[in-house]
């Protein structure tokens, strides 16, 4: 049967997996993509959930895409489409702000009316900060080495990593030793006095983590905020035109071109192996598809631990992932709006709305919100990402309509008691709750809202535990261990089956790296 | 070099320091701070190598129990001996108890990788210097050799949090407790925070296979006895410099004394920013030294008795999540309501270390009705775990980790000079690019548990500072 | 007016020009007064028992020695010796001193000034500056004030009162001419700016912009921070950085002076000679006449100073690069500021700079000259 024979099958049709499928039918390969849902995506769709209003319902913001990945893929000319997030906008308790605006000097006299030595402090940081990106971005496009290998191509891997952090100088090395193993609290108490401006920061540096502001390892996601300047793009972050689902629509659009077929609504149940090498895949319907080199972008527990015979993998390995941690902590809240929330610190309608608003109004409010979620609670007052899409986006509501995106954290997998429907609501009330000490007049904006707890995330997306980065970006999951010591080079112990989804190395974000550098592994051993 | 070497702090290191300067020729005159008596900073493992350079028999290691726990109708005991430890275990979790063995040998080989690490310098990874690559070469091949598991566990458990890395072992929260907390003494950090396995992994240094608590020694008062240094009981209060190179020290009885070599066991913050004369460092320097993290919370509590506790030591702490929610409440400013303590056997007291405390409590402070009803607090609870001590305490005497910075010498009330994480220890202790016991001042240097390889391990860094010292001067 | 005719300085929005051309602007410098609002400049009070201690371990010339009404103009560096940025230290009082940078420098001040007993105050917003520059200068500021501007010499500064209000004059300027600047209450600003016309306009006074101002700041030979110079704390990397000797500021390193910030790398710099040097260069007219000549055209001189990197060449090898430049009116000359390799900076060294003549890079022949190019006795008679 010829229709069902490929020469790689990729397993999931998230942005990752679509790279991969695109980067292998690039170099000639006839590829099939498996997605389990009618679209493709993942965790990167735009759906319309209420008549006229549309959401990115998971994603919902952009940054890290790989600016080669956008070149080689041409994603541009298949409907890639980035508009410009510009401000973040932080209301706290007593009534007044912080605000950062995409004009520099703008953001100085905002900063000069909370500390004078933190408007200086905030250019020299940005320095450094854009030094460790430069410094980390090797890193990110490297195929992390087996450190405790000691065969030739590990030992110059190894080297070659020394070497690079070497080669930065002691400042630098010593301020990414920081980095990696500080909490963003410590980090930032080194550089600045106002504690809006670090809860706001540190706020980037606890998303999709079960950690908060003050747990060492959270210094380092810092980062994510400047790697996209080093790629010449000026004010990095953005929104897709059409919602998120637009980013995996143009890279559909870009694999089909190249000849990548993606078959929708079909449920991968097992993969196939024989004498250690995979031959295939399994459908629920029961078909078979045929292939000698299959990939995964799922997260490896279901990679490893659902879609292959246990029998078939070292006991080490299995228990390596059975402990890779996951606990998904982020929830989203999708509100229609009749109209616009109007904050009491900055009233009325202003360019504040078409940036972010970052409920994170004290570092003590951040780590609150996780301390509940430590103990199994949901935040009662959790730390919020707000967005307005459709004032930039226009064609995302009906004219004189709004949809707000909320990303919430902290909303644990593992609820004390499980999530019922009931607190899906109560969470979905805290939310709003939350927003209304800075916005009052918001519940009477809203008409409709949907509610999206970690459970959902994994119920809809398939993502384990509803983390969004498929794995904890913690130290210990990171690099060489992501996601098993030995197996962070996108192979897998069963023979040309290849990882290829943001449990691997790097990790996390709308990056598609590690779509790209899976594909890249599978090249490499089939030329 | 005629004028005296002058020692500032008479503690483990800088005794060790002064022995190791004197028995070289040099004459030493240490200042003895006036540590208050009953704080004992003395507990540590003494290396081999410092054992050694000062001429030191080994103390003998403890037999029977090494930590007894409260626990539903009974106790819970640990011993040095992992089979019989493990038999104990039984009774909370036969899993646990059958796991228990491979435990201890696991975390065994990890502590003896940082026993090599703390007997000798820093590694200095950014050198370009042929003899330091050689070393650290050797130090890889070394770890190497211990096989792939171990190299493994030292990239993974070093970076992660005690309370994870005991999950994936056991299951009873008692036992988790019990090895766990060590990954918290002395910290400002819940056992869920990444970076306290190697905190749990540095207390273990020095001890047999199956003993998480650090050792007590008797090196100070042992070092304080020899008479080839003059102890001179006084303190110093400001480091003259002249042309980049300290000139003299005035103490706080108004003297001076001249000299080229200064070396001080007090913490870097204090001997950098508040003793040294203004005005000689660098901005970034002095940033670094200003940033070195010092959040001591914790406190001591000391219950005098009339009759031996019959216990050596004992931890009250049912599971880390109850640490983790002491350490919650000095996150905001406030002493854990429902701390956790470790009782030390000392004879006819009991000393408690209290934790979390905060140095400074947001709201209120450590006058002496707030010390009172901390001390009356803990002598509840610790009758509470040892009924038989119930009339037996005949007084309560407090330490706050206030007390520690104003009476101690401890800047920021921290018994370690400086927290023991990961952005903290080795090549970045004290600072970054300094962690070879010398200072941008000539002839002023450090050799205070601020310094490589920290509190804990009791003369090493005096040992170290020593060797660095003389090795300049020839 | 058009709207390319505002730029922003530190934060503030300036007058490029006050007309649509600035060349009225920039001959009043040289020939009558211009009148410029220089207030973005960052201005820092410090005081207190330990003010010159301080100002003297971050500056490299020696503060603690300077008089009360003594203004210097100097630089700063890190650690490395390398330049943080420049400006002028004024010393008001013993123990109270005024700093100009071009950079926010508030930090790097209080991070110095850790266990010393001195205060460090941002007076950028509170403290407006204006500077009065060219020949009729003295005569115009002398019929508002009573200080005795005659006996002002070069580099003192002088509190005083103008119109009754509380100034501060100092015999400074960034113009190379005789020139005044006056420091004042932000509220008085305008006030004296409009006393300042009205007093200057018998003397053909005129408001002047920056597009005048970088003009005469060429011919004086004046770097600017950013344009000619990275200051060692913005640079990317240590290539872009520069010492002072680099910069043609060794004259002001004093490394007499017991510890500065940087000394111990510049006194090591010193004794092995500076890698690079900042010079002046003035293009060789026939040359760039002949070039010009090719292609059948007169040459064709830039209106307005640049400020871009120009390559430097001798004998075909590049060796440096000039960082801005202009013709001056005044002088009929080509002049630019640049860097080149030490061997190269002698003055009386031949090079070549880069020009496009008719979208062609052709070099066109130059020398190496001492600055300032224009230097009337004016300046400090």
């Amino acid at each position: 049967m010829a229709a069902n024979r490929y020469d790689a099958i990729v397993i999931g049709g998230g942005h990752n997996g679509l790279i991969a499928a695109a980067y292998l039918a690039r170099a000639g390969r006839k590829v099939v993509v498996l997605e389990r849902r009618e679209r493709v995506g993942g965790a990167a769709v735009t759906e319309e959930i209420f008549p006229g209003f549309k959401f990115s319902m998971f994603s919902y913001v952009v940054s890290l895409l790989r600016p080669e990945i956008i070149r080689d893929l041409r994603l541009p000319e298949h409907g890639l489409q980035i508009l410009p997030l510009e401000s973040t906008l932080t209301p706290m308790e007593n009534g007044d702000y912080f605000a950062a605006w995409a004009d520099h000097d703008q953001t100085r006299r905002e900063l000069l009316r909370h500390s004078a030595l933190d408007a200086e402090a905030y250019d020299e940081y940005g320095r450094l900060m854009y030094h460790m990106a430069h410094a980390v971005k090797p890193i990110l496009g490297m195929v992390p080495p087996d450190p405790a290998s000691l065969r030739p191509r590990d030992l110059k891997g190894m080297l070659a990593v020394g070497n690079h952090f070497r080669s930065l100088g002691a400042e630098q090395f010593h301020a990414m030793f920081k980095l990696m193993t500080m909490s963003s609290a410590d980090f930032l108490d080194e550089w600045f006095e106002t504690d809006v401006l670090k809860a706001t920061k540190s706020a980037s540096g606890i998303i999709g983590t079960f950690l908060g502001p003050r747990s060492p390892g959270t210094a380092y996601v810092l980062l994510h905020h400047y790697m996209g300047e080093l790629d010449g793009v000026f004010r990095a972050w953005g929104f897709q035109k059409g919602g998120t689902g637009g980013i995996s629509e143009a890279i559909a659009a870009s694999a089909r071109s190249l000849g990548v077929a993606i078959r929708c609504g079909q449920t991968v149940q097992k993969v196939r192996e024989k004498d250690g090498r995979v031959r295939g895949v399994v459908l629920e319907n029961g078909d078979e598809i045929d292939a000698n080199i299959v990939l995964t972008s799922l997260d490896p527990r279901r990679s490893f631990l659902e879609l292959v015979d246990r029998k078939a993998l070292p006991d080490e390995f299995v228990a390596d992932i059975s402990r890779f941690k996951f606990r998904g902590s982020s929830g989203k809240v999708n509100l229609a709006l009749g109209a616009l929330p109007d904050f009491t610190c900055m009233p009325g309608f202003g360019p504040h709305l078409r940036g972010a608003m970052s409920i994170s109004p004290s570092m003590d409010y951040v780590e609150r919100a996780y301390d509940d979620a430590k103990y199994g609670e949901f935040s009662k007052r959790p730390y919020m990402d707000i967005v307005i899409p459709s004032l930039i986006d226009p064609g995302m509501a009906p004219p004189g309509k709004h949809v707000m995106s909320v990303f919430v954290q902290y909303a644990p997998y593992n609820l004390n008691g499980g999530w019922t429907d009931a607190k899906r609501e109560a969470f979905g009330d805290a939310v709003i709750g939350a927003i209304e000490r800075f916005a009052p007049n918001i519940r009477s904006c809203i008409e409709h809202r949907q509610v999206l707890t970690p459970l959902d995330i994994e119920r809809i997306t398939g993502l384990s535990e509803g983390n969004i980065f498929q794995g904890e970006l913690a130290l210990h999951q990171l690099f060489f261990l992501r996601p098993a010591p030995g197996w962070a080079r996108f192979r897998t112990p069963i023979r040309n089956y290849y990882q290829c989804g943001s449990g691997t190395h790097p990790g996390g974000g709308i990056m598609g790296a590690s779509g790209r550098l899976g594909a890249m592994a599978v090249l490499e051993d089939h030329a | 070099m005629s004028r005296s070497v002058v020692v500032i702090g008479a503690g483990t290191n800088g005794l060790t320091a002064a022995q190791i300067l004197a028995t070289s020729g040099r004459q030493v005159i240490v200042l003895d701070q006036k540590q208050p008596a009953d704080v004992d900073f003395d507990a540590g493992w003494v290396p081999p190598s410092v054992r050694a350079a000062l001429n030191i028999q080994p103390e003998a290691e403890e037999q029977g129990s090494w930590l007894v726990m409260p626990m539903e109708g009974g106790r819970f005991e640990l011993f040095a001996d992992i089979a019989r430890s493990a038999e104990s275990i039984r009774r909370l979790s036969p899993r646990d108890a059958s796991r228990w063995p491979e435990f201890c040998t696991r975390m065994r080989r990890l502590a003896g990788v940082l026993e090599t690490l703390y007997q000798q310098n820093a590694p200095d990874v950014e050198t370009t210097d042929p003899g330091e690559l050689m070393h650290l070469a050797l130090l890889g091949l070394r770890v190497r050799g211990l096989g792939r598991q171990t190299v493994i566990d030292l990239l993974r458990i070093l970076p992660m949090p005690v309370a994870e890395l005991l999950d994936e072992w056991f299951e009873s929260e008692l036992l988790k407790a019990a090895v766990g907390s060590t990954g918290v003494m002395d910290l400002c950090q819940g056992p869920r925070s990444a970076g306290t396995a190697f905190v749990m992994l540095h207390h273990h240094v020095g001890r047999p296979a199956g003993v998480f608590r650090p050792l007590r020694t008797s090196l100070r008062s042992t070092l304080s006895k020899r008479t080839n240094v003059e102890i001179r009981h006084d303190a110093a209060m400001h480091l003259e410099v002249a042309g980049e190179r300290i000139r003299a020290v005035t103490l706080e009885s108004g003297d001076t004394i001249e000299t080229d070599c200064l070396v001080s066991s007090a913490d870097p913050r204090r001997t950098m920013l508040d003793l040294l004369d203004p005005g000689w460092l660098d901005p970034e320097f002095m940033r670094a030294v200003h940033n070195i993290k010092m959040k001591g919370v914790a406190g001591t509590v000391t219950l005098a008795l009339s009759c031996e506790a019959p216990f050596r030591q004992m931890s009250l702490a049912p599971s880390l999540t109850h640490i983790e929610r002491a350490y919650d409440d000095v996150k905001y400013g406030r002493p854990s309501a429902q701390p956790w303590l470790e009782l030390r056997n000392s004879g006819q007291k009991i000393e408690v270390q209290v934790q979390y405390l905060p140095q400074v409590p947001r709201e209120g402070a450590w006058d002496e009705a707030g010390k009172r009803s901390l001390g009356n607090d803990v002598a509840r609870r610790v009758v509470d775990a040892a009924p038989e001590l119930k009339d037996a305490i005949t007084g309560i005497r407090v330490m706050t980790p206030l007390d520690l910075d104003a009476h101690g010498g401890l800047t920021g009330g921290h018994r370690y000079q400086g927290d023991l994480t990961l952005d903290q220890i080795l090549f970045m202790r004290p600072v970054a690019g300094w962690s070879r016991y010398r200072t941008p001042i000539g002839g002023l240097w450090l050799c205070g548990s601020g310094t490589h390889p920290g509190g804990g391990v009791a003369g090493a860094s005096g040992l170290l500072a020593a060797r660095e010292i003389l090795r300049d001067a020839r | 007016m058009e709207g390319a005719n505002w730029r922003r300085w530190a934060g503030y929005t300036v007058a490029s020009s006050y007309e649509l051309l600035h060349d009225r602007e920039y001959h009043a410098i040289r020939s009558s007064a211009a009148l410029l609002d220089v207030t973005p400049l960052y201005k820092y009070l410090v005081t207190g028992k330990d003010a010159a201690r301080l100002v003297d371990r971050v500056i490299v010339r020696d503060a603690l020695h300077a008089r009360v009404g003594q203004v210097m103009y100097t630089c700063w560096c890190d650690s490395a010796g390398k330049v943080i940025d420049d400006g002028t230290v004024s010393r008001l009082g013993d123990e109270t001193f005024r700093i100009t940078s071009a950079d926010p420098s508030l930090r790097w001040f209080a991070l110095n000034a850790a266990g010393l007993h001195a205060k460090i105050e941002d007076v950028t917003e509170s403290t407006a500056a204006l500077a009065l520059q060219g020949p009729n200068a003295r005569a115009i500021l002398q019929q508002l004030t009573g200080a005795d501007l005659a006996h002002l010499k070069y580099f003192r500064v002088v509190s005083t009162t103008l119109r009754d209000m509380p100034v501060q004059i100092s015999r400074t300027g960034y113009t190379g001419d005789l020139g005044y600047e006056i420091w004042l209450h932000a509220h008085d600003a305008l006030a004296i700016w409009d006393a300042l016309i009205e007093a200057g306009t018998p003397y053909g006074i005129v408001p002047c912009g920056m597009l005048g101002l970088d003009m005469a700041r060429i011919e004086a030979g004046l770097m600017l921070l950013e344009v000619d110079y990275v200051s060692a704390h913005r640079a990317l990397i240590e290539g872009q950085k520069s010492s002072p000797y680099e910069l043609n500021l060794g004259w002001a390193v004093d490394l007499k002076k017991e510890w500065f910030v940087g000394k111990d790398a510049l006194a090591l710099e010193a004794a092995r000679g500076p890698a690079w040097r900042f010079i002046g260069i003035e293009v060789d007219w026939e040359n760039l006449e002949r070039l010009y000549a090719e292609v059948k055209l007169p040459p064709r001189l830039p209106a307005q100073a640049w400020r871009v990197s120009v390559p430097l060449y001798v004998e075909g090898r590049q060796v440096g690069y000039a960082t801005s430049g202009c013709w001056s009116p005044l002088l009929k000359k080509y002049i630019a500021l640049g860097h080149v390799e030490a061997a190269y900076g002698n003055p009386g060294s031949r090079l070549a700079m880069e020009v496009t003549v008719e979208h062609r890079r052709k070099q066109a022949a130059a020398t190496v000259v001492p600055t300032p190019f224009f230097n009337p006795d004016r300046k400090r008679a």
